[in-house]
């Protein structure tokens, strides 16, 4: 029979990057619960601003990030495997994703200019430009990580590389539907 | 082939079909989409924990995540519903 493993022995990767991403899912977990929140006081404004969104864009962004995630987490397990070349080849695969990523969120927040729609349009706005625009703003970061990963691209650089990924993954799958798809 | 069906290939399987069936769903008129639409969007938020993450691997860790997830779930269905 093997020995149980200690709860710190069982968790993949590095137990900061744990503690950042558990940190980031509060934040946003809150930012989310305080639009929801306000939204109890004007369902019908929220529901206007609802429809201003771009629900086509965001599925697409949807999609670039979940694929990008699954390169990700290929390249952890080829980055163990000492398969650089493989490796650098899926974190640039990764990362042009989320540069995708950025390019459609940028031509909604252009759109959403051109409509006369900004930050202090209705708090439905205010709401949307902040918490997308934060997480955007790590989708930024990640890219960067994910060729710092790529430049020295040791198992471990890889892995933590990665899980920021994740976590940007992670949020997003969680404010997409609130944000842009309640009904 | 094998490749295709390993775990992180289903798993993203997994998420694409997640995505698409909640956006369908959004475009449906009332609460019970909308509530589908959150769960859609846990299990997702599960899927990359344990799948992307590796939590599939860290059994406690996996069911502190779980009901981190599933607490903001209810709190966030709870205030969609009362709005």
């Amino acid at each position: 029979m093997g020995q149980q493993r200690s709860l710190l022995e069982q968790l993949p990767g590095d137990l900061m990057m744990w503690v950042l991403i558990a940190s980031e899912l509060l934040v946003f977990g809150a930012g989310m619960i305080a639009f929801l929140a306000v939204r109890i006081g004007d369902p019908a404004g929220f529901a206007q601003g609802s429809a201003h969104l771009h629900l086509v864009a965001a599925g697409i962004n949807t999609m670039l990030l979940v694929t990008s995630g699954l390169f990700a987490a290929l390249a952890v397990q080829a980055a163990k495997r000492n398969a650089i070349a493989v490796t650098r080849r899926l974190l640039a695969g990764a990362a042009l994703l989320g540069l995708g990523f950025i390019g459609v969120k940028a031509v909604e927040y252009q759109s959403l200019g051109a409509a006369g729609v900004g930050i202090e349009t209705h708090p439905f706005f205010t709401f949307y430009f902040l918490l997308t625009g934060f997480h955007a703003a790590h989708v930024a970061a990640g890219t960067v990580i994910l060729a710092l990963a790529g430049r020295w691209p040791s198992p471990r650089n890889v892995e933590t590389g990665a899980a920021f990924w994740h976590m940007v993954d992670l949020v997003w799958v969680l404010l997409f539907p609130v944000i842009y798809l309640l009904p | 082939m094998r490749a295709l069906r390993s775990p992180l290939m289903l798993a993203w399987a997994a998420l694409v079909l997640l995505s698409t069936v909640s956006t369908l769903l959004a475009v449906q008129p009332g609460r019970v989409a909308g509530v589908a639409v959150l769960l859609a969007g846990a299990t997702k938020g599960r899927i990359i924990l344990t799948r992307y993450l590796g939590l599939a691997d860290a059994p406690d860790w996996r069911h502190g995540f779980d009901l981190v997830l599933a607490l903001l779930i209810l709190l966030l269905g709870g205030l969609y519903l009362a709005g």
